[in-house]
């Protein structure tokens, strides 16, 4: 076999990169001469109510947490709302980071103007996930509030068969990796983003796509086992081997609808403009319908295998939610999760126009609230022996603590927003950003 | 009213007898009706912006010919999107529907079978088959719908009676105006052309 020879000098290296540097150099000026990358129309003032809107949801969850308390047989009913806000709240920073890594993977191109909406949302994870941490203390600490499984009287076999994975302290270090695996991923790409920005350094886009790849897994399995630990193991006799997509499919389809609505308000302040188009939404538009469908088949998929083999500890899951009060949500959600917003996303005249997208997005993220409402409040209804107050004054209950965490979400959301510019300023993909069309 | 002459016309494609062909507006020398008018183009931008002038001549019933896809043609030759989208949303909702129908007919209404102990009524099981139903009349409007949009299939074409088109697969452009246009005129669709910067404008004659 005849081996061509050439001079190691004049061999790529395997850094070296297909653009030469003064080429680079040139695109990036031609970048940075183009009028919409003007520094007024690429950063955004601190929107006067973020602040507000945090100390709102602070109030909002210190009120859930006092009446919480002082009702009697309400401990349980309080905590479950809050997490019904903490965890939407998770799965939209969730979806951020992971499109970000889906992006920095792929090597997409036309995303990159959204992108850093993407980043900011993934970095604000710090938030849900310290409240996880607290969430998780405060169940092992009580003996367990939502998690039953936690204490338990006299002799269980099926908590005695589950002991190696159910037990406190390994339940205390999986949620402190679960927190400590997201918000490095999350830092560590926003960090390079934003170092891309004030060095121009090429190489830190490639770094990010080598990341990405070892970065997702990690992702896939904490999300998945933070979903078993907090979603599926309130009722520690049910178990669904799906359950982690399950709430993945809600984290993929809250980032892209929570970067949609940031989109909304940033063009609506007159940002971004000719940098986020109707073709950018268009896309975007597309992982919200994809999300939506997504969702509608693994938890069809999971409902039918436990409808069919009627496996008495699957069943009961949705049995009990369905005789004890909560038909309708499951209605709620056939329909308003996955009939409705089909019919509505698959038109691409929604797509298309960012503002009825950001409508649509804020009903997908009402509706990831809604599900996870599904998942875990009637968990306390269960549990609960008597309760106060008349019905309004729990639905009231459930509203304050699911907004307050929602609230003080978004507070940060905003906050974080308008700390840098709105989109990643030198990344070597952003020329594909800047003229990208759609031409289906 | 449009549109079911539209659906005609494009059904007389593959069964000529569903309408009655009118005497053609225009005939050749040797009696046979006009096809239309085609030109020839070098480069792509020329083709480009002589489809734009075209468009906004007015003309409707008119095509660009290309070796290869030329973006944002679509936009130059000002074309309407497409009712693929339509049909296929039609033939969605007729799949579901007949899975639906063909379910809950035979195993609830006609013969109530019980099937693993599970009530009569239950509508699980039957959504697999609405889905899979659903998609599958899709596709096969997709499909069959894109090809009837196209006229395909056919045997022959008029323009392949022309010599010089055959460079369409190699290295020229072509710009052809049907003499099924409302505001077809020879010498005036010559001039158009023309002024369009094509070249060996000729006519074509249609095949019967």
């Amino acid at each position: 076999m005849e081996h061509i020879v050439t001079e190691s000098a004049n061999h790529p290296a395997p850094e070296a990169t297909a653009l030469s540097g003064a080429e680079w150099q040139r695109r990036l000026e031609k970048i940075a001469a183009d009028p919409r990358m003007s520094e007024e129309n690429t950063t955004i003032a601190k929107s006067p109510i973020a602040v507000p809107l945090f100390f709102a949801g602070l109030v909002a969850t210190i009120v859930s947490v006092i009446s919480g308390f002082s009702m009697s047989g309400h401990g349980m009913h309080m905590l479950a709302s809050i997490e019904v806000g903490l965890f939407t709240a998770l799965a939209i920073s969730l979806g951020g980071m992971f499109w970000v890594m889906v992006f920095h993977s792929l090597n997409a191109g036309w995303s990159i103007t959204l992108r850093r909406q993407f980043e900011n949302l993934g970095s604000v994870i710090w938030f849900p996930a310290v409240l996880l941490i607290i969430i998780a203390l405060i169940e092992v600490i009580s003996g367990g509030i939502m998690l039953k499984w936690i204490h338990h009287e006299g002799y269980n076999h099926l908590l005695h068969v589950k002991e190696p994975y159910l037990n406190s302290s390994f339940f205390i270090i999986r949620v402190l990796v679960y927190a400590a695996a997201w918000i490095i991923i999350s830092r560590c790409f926003i960090g390079w983003s934003k170092k891309q920005d004030e060095t121009g350094d090429r190489r830190l886009g490639r770094k990010s796509r080598r990341v990405a790849g070892f970065a997702i897994p990690v992702f896939a399995l904490t999300t998945t086992f933070a979903a078993f630990d907090f979603l599926m193991s309130p009722d520690y006799r049910f178990f669904s081997t799906m359950w982690g997509v399950y709430y993945f499919a809600s984290c993929g389809l809250a980032g892209a609808s929570g970067v949609a609505i940031i989109a909304y308000f940033l063009r609506r302040a007159g940002k971004l403009e000719g940098l986020v188009t109707s073709e950018h939404s268009h896309d975007l538009g597309k992982l919200v319908f994809a999300f939506t469908v997504f969702w509608a088949y693994i938890s069809f998929s999971q409902y039918f295998l436990i409808w069919y083999s009627n496996i008495p500890e699957e069943t009961a899951w949705f049995y009990n939610r369905q005789e004890y009060g909560y038909n309708w949500l499951f209605w709620v959600m056939v329909i308003g999760h996955f009939v409705f917003p089909f019919l509505l996303l698959i038109w691409r005249q929604t797509k298309r126009s960012l503002n009825l997208l950001a409508i649509m997005s804020v009903y997908m993220i009402v509706m990831v609230a809604l599900d996870m409402v599904w998942i875990l409040r009637p968990m306390a209804d269960f549990a609960a022996t008597s309760v106060d107050g008349s019905s309004i004054v729990r639905i009231a209950l459930d509203l304050v603590g699911i907004f307050g965490i929602l609230a003080m979400y978004f507070g940060l959301v905003a906050i974080k927003v308008s700390k840098g510019p709105l989109l990643p300023l030198k990344d070597p993909m952003l020329h594909e950003a800047l003229k990208h069309k759609n031409y289906v | 009213m449009k549109m079911i002459n539209d659906f005609m016309t494009a059904a007389a494609d593959y069964f000529p007898m569903l309408i009655g062909k009118g005497s053609p507006k225009f005939v050749t020398s040797s009696g046979k009706p006009v096809y239309g008018i085609v030109a020839e183009f070098d480069e792509t931008p020329k083709v480009f912006k002589a489809a734009q002038h075209v468009r906004d001549a007015g003309y409707t019933k008119w095509d660009v010919h290309s070796p290869f896809p030329i973006h944002d043609m679509e936009e130059a030759m000002g074309m309407k999107s497409t009712k693929l989208p339509l049909m296929a949303g039609g033939a969605a909702i007729a799949g579901v529907a007949t899975a639906a129908a063909l379910q809950w007919g035979t195993s609830f209404v006609l013969y109530p079978t019980v099937v693993q102990g599970k009530p009569f009524e239950a509508w699980q099981p039957f959504v697999p088959i609405m889905f899979e139903l659903g998609i599958l009349f899709t596709a096969f409007m997709c499909i069959f719908g894109m090809l009837a949009l196209n006229g395909l299939p056919r045997w022959h074409h008029p323009l392949f009676t022309h010599d010089r088109f055959m460079r369409v697969g190699n290295d020229k452009f072509f710009i052809v105006i049907e003499a099924t246009d409302p505001d077809f005129d020879p010498s005036k669709v010559k001039k158009v052309l023309e002024d369009a910067g094509g070249t060996h404008i000729s006519l074509i004659e249609d095949i019967d």
